[in-house]
């Protein structure tokens, strides 16, 4: 296992990995604010994808216990994808904890989006370094075989779960990828410029409590593995 | 010049890429069984029966083919798995099955003596003597040839052996050993083609980024480190950079692709059958550009012009393509 | 039980005409060897270097005892190659090693030995080259002990493993000797001759991996089965393929013979064999369903 181990880099994978001024790292300790705003639509995202293309979760079905990371380098957050054939969930997330993701895929959004609708090759955004993938490489092949033979489209499958509202939906969603993005960026950038350092005390004391509260969170864990 | 129409034979690894190949003009779309039955027994890949039945059904209904691979040797004690996913395909109405070993080209041609049978590139049939043999015992129709032979050898080839029919691989992967006859997969991972249907497993592969790009390994080996502005290829170790006479390098083949589209008249020209293109494991968007500048370019060699240029490059491994054998001078 | 037998493999590498010569007297003279296979495998370019002193080595193998197997090409292309392949092939006088279909069948019935380049890895396979006439067959690197056992039980022929040297892992039509040296195969100056065990491949951060013959590739590891000599012989193997090295291999041959009849401890002769075979490493791997680069028989681990 260490090699593996390795491969996953540092200890929390995802943004992390990327360089942040101090100012940006402050912003970050405001948790909650945007990835609640995204957790909505994902889990929407999951529910179409899962009703309209139940084989893609069949082909996958030998890594239900797994999880994967995947980073769109251009946002400021990572998304857990789980497997799990009778609750797969996909889950906005700052980072994660060593453990949680068996993989990494990481890319630009547009890349990831444009992977999934089987509008370029895996393959060929690996070749290109367009993409880059850590950790358990099967998994990885399988969840990309998987979504390329499911025939996604990601905006119809969101679209389909509107009703009579599709064709209005259709149309929000045509520019959601590009609108989360910025929306992720923005938030960032405001956050690290504007708010950050007006709340930079309270900021400095909410991440000393949640470093107590990751080590106490580590100890049970800890604890309870024995 | 010999005007013979090629059958274009396109890769499907999904239904949605068996759609996706007929949509662009596929003659015939080559699959196989979601089991080790087949040489591409990559995760999440390949058909189950019912989608298998549905595909064919599909492809008859554009006026496509359906064939099968089973491709791999079976192994011994557990023949029964290969049996059934020849009875099956069969069953299901593939218009033809691509065999690799004796026993199981023994076993369809025993069983089912209408079945049409090609031999698979695995059984590495590169002289009349072996593919005559093939064709007169289990009476096989057409040989996929190993990528071994120029094309000035296999225009004679076909002279001597017809009307045994020919399939050569035009475009995608290139095996640079003789197929169906190369271990090193599983000298470094305990899985090969020949066994497993799988050459460099997924699961054996580690990619490693280090500070100055990527190192791809293999089980315990190192294939190969990229650069961060180098292009990558598959952790394959015919593709993997080595040390020989002090020297690094890519001893064995570039990660490179085959690509024929500059060829294609003179591969035309040579009377093969059917023009095959590589790639069960890529995604639907590699099947749709490869096919349908195929579809093109035999086309307009056909019309009496040359093939348009298409850009692959960026589809292919390693950004670099390669004639491959069928030029000598590669050798 | 059958008596176990020994078969020494084709000399795979481009050793000089004196050295050839050398090796396969001595061979006939020394080694405790029941068979002794001869002939080019690998490069067709390489024939014409044996072809002259054919006659007088296998005179001699002979003379000695020895049966002598004529082994053929294992990728065959041009014309020429089969021409020479069929010649051999149709001698009545002649016992071929087929390692590719065609030499098989060209035979036409003749009994012939099916080569370990072939691929027979189950009893349905291994029922049709029997139907064709191989009067026994050396079974291909990669099977595992499980597979082996499964073909012993159903063979209706005697079945051979490789048991010693280099692993035989892939072929081609493209040189890497030449092409490591910057030339063509066409023009290639035989430097495959620079490499009588076969080149070095190391991985880039060092790990000795692969060998180089020509184009053949073989692996680092020295294949040894001293210690599986007994089961596999309780699973019904009779004999023994000894692939020559450039190493002692009438000793080599001594130790396996000594091992299968009992005389010598499995462990004793694996530290003997280390000994032959300075500098080389071991592996086992394959036997046991594993990658073939690794050793599992510890008791031939340093």
């Amino acid at each position: 296992m260490g090699p593996l181990n390795e491969a996953a880099g540092p200890a929390t994978v995802g943004s992390n990995n990327r360089p942040f001024t101090p100012s940006l790292l402050l912003g970050l300790a405001l948790r909650p604010v945007p990835l609640a705003l995204i957790q909505p639509a994902l889990d929407a995202l999951v529910a179409a994808v899962r009703r309209r293309h139940p084989d893609l979760l069949e082909r996958v079905s030998a890594y239900a216990d797994s999880g994967i990371c995947i980073d769109p380098t251009d946002l400021p957050f990572v998304l857990l994808l789980t497997l799990d054939p009778a609750r797969p969930r996909l889950t906005a997330r700052r980072a994660l904890e060593p453990g949680e993701a068996s993989a990494t895929i990481r890319g630009s959004l547009d890349a990831l989006i444009a992977l999934t609708d089987g509008k370029v090759d895996g393959d060929a955004l690996f070749f290109t370094r367009k993409l880059i993938i850590e950790g358990d490489t099967e998994i990885v092949v399988a969840l990309r075989n998987a979504i390329d033979g499911a025939d996604i489209d990601l905006t119809e499958d969101l679209a389909a779960t509107c009703g009579p509202l599709a064709g209005p939906v259709r149309s929000l969603i045509r520019v959601a990828a590009g609108v989360i993005g910025r929306l992720g960026q923005d938030m960032e950038a405001v956050r690290a410029t504007v708010i950050a350092p007006a709340l930079a005390r309270a900021e400095m004391q909410s991440a000393r409590i949640a470093a107590v509260e990751r080590d106490v969170a580590r100890l049970r864990r800890t604890g309870s593995g024995r | 010049m010999n005007q013979q129409r090629p059958e274009l034979v396109c890769p499907a690894g999904t239904p949605a890429a068996l759609k996706t190949a007929i949509e662009a003009g596929a003659d015939a779309v080559y699959v196989g069984f979601r089991d080790e039955t087949n040489a591409r027994n990559f995760p999440g890949l390949n058909f189950s029966r019912p989608e298998l039945k549905d595909a064919i059904g599909l492809a008859h209904r554009n006026g496509a083919k359906v064939l099968v691979a089973i491709n791999t040797f079976p192994r011994a004690g557990a023949t029964d798995i290969w049996h059934r996913a020849v009875d099956d395909a069969v069953t299901l109405g593939a218009d033809a099955l691509i065999l690799a070993d004796i026993g199981l080209l023994a076993y369809a041609a025993e069983r089912h003596p209408e079945a049409r049978l090609h031999l698979s590139v695995q059984a590495a049939a590169s002289n009349p003597a072996s593919i005559r043999f093939y064709a007169e015992r289990f009476g096989v129709r057409r040989v996929v040839l190993p990528r071994v032979l120029t094309v000035a050898e296999i225009k004679a080839l076909n002279a001597e052996i017809a009307p045994i029919e020919t399939e050569v691989f035009v475009f995608g992967g290139l095996c640079v050993m003789a197929e169906g006859r190369c271990a090193l997969s599983s000298y470094a991972t305990g899985q090969s083609p020949n066994s497993n249907g799988v050459c460099s497993p997924a699961a054996a592969v580690r990619y490693v980024e280090t500070e100055t790009g990527t190192a791809s390994m293999l089980g315990e080996i190192t294939v190969n480190h990229f650069r961060h502005d180098e292009p990558a290829g598959y952790p394959t170790l015919c593709k993997g950079r080595f040390v020989a006479q002090d020297q690094a390098s890519y001893l064995f083949e570039e990660p490179t692709s085959l690509n024929t589209l500059g060829l294609l008249p003179d591969l035309i020209d040579a009377g093969i059958t059917a023009f095959k293109i590589e790639g069960r494991q890529r995604g639907r968007a590699y099947v749709a550009a490869v096919v349908s500048a195929f579809r093109q370019g035999v086309d307009a060699v056909l019309a009496g012009g040359t093939p348009p240029v298409a850009s692959l490059d960026a589809i292919v491994e390693g950004g670099r393509e390669t004639a491959g054998a069928y030029r000598k001078a590669w050798r | 039980m059958n008596p176990a037998r020994l078969t020494l493999g084709p000399l795979l590498y481009n050793w000089s005409a004196e050295a050839v010569r050398d090796f396969y007297f001595r061979i006939a003279d020394e080694a405790d060897i029941d068979t002794v296979c001869i002939g080019e495998v690998v490069c067709a370019k390489r024939a014409p270097f044996l072809a002259p002193q054919l006659p007088e080595i296998v005179r001699r193998l002979t003379a000695a005892g020895k049966e002598v197997v004529l082994s053929t090409l294992a990728l065959v292309m041009s014309a020429a190659d089969l021409n020479l392949i069929a010649e051999t092939a149709t001698d009545d006088g002649v016992l071929i090693e087929a390692n590719d279909v065609s030499a098989a069948a060209l035979a036409g019935g003749r009994p012939f030995v099916a080569g370990p380049l072939l691929n027979i890895y189950n009893e349905d396979t291994l029922a049709c080259f029997a139907g064709m006439g191989a009067i026994r067959a050396c079974l291909p690197a990669e099977l595992p002990a499980t597979a082996i056992a499964t073909l012993a039980e159903s063979a209706s022929i005697p079945l051979e493993i490789q048991a010693f040297g280099r692993l035989p892992l892939a072929v081609s039509a493209r040189c890497y000797a030449a092409r490591s040296r910057s030339l063509a195969k066409d023009g290639c100056r035989f430097v495959c001759a620079q490499d009588p065990d076969g080149m070095p491949v190391d991985t880039l951060d060092g790990v000795p991996f692969l060998a180089v013959n020509g184009t053949q590739t073989l692996s680092h590891h020295y294949l040894s089965l001293l210690g599986m000599l007994a089961p596999l012989r309780q699973a019904g193997i009779d004999r023994f393929r000894l692939w020559p090295q450039t190493v002692d291999m009438v000793a080599v041959a001594d130790l396996f013979r000594r091992t299968l009849a009992g005389d010598l401890d499995p462990a004793e002769a694996g530290d003997r064999l280390a000994d032959l075979c300075p500098g080389r490493d071991f592996a086992d791997g394959y036997i046991h369903g594993r990658e073939g680069r690794v050793l599992v028989d510890m008791e031939m681990a340093d």
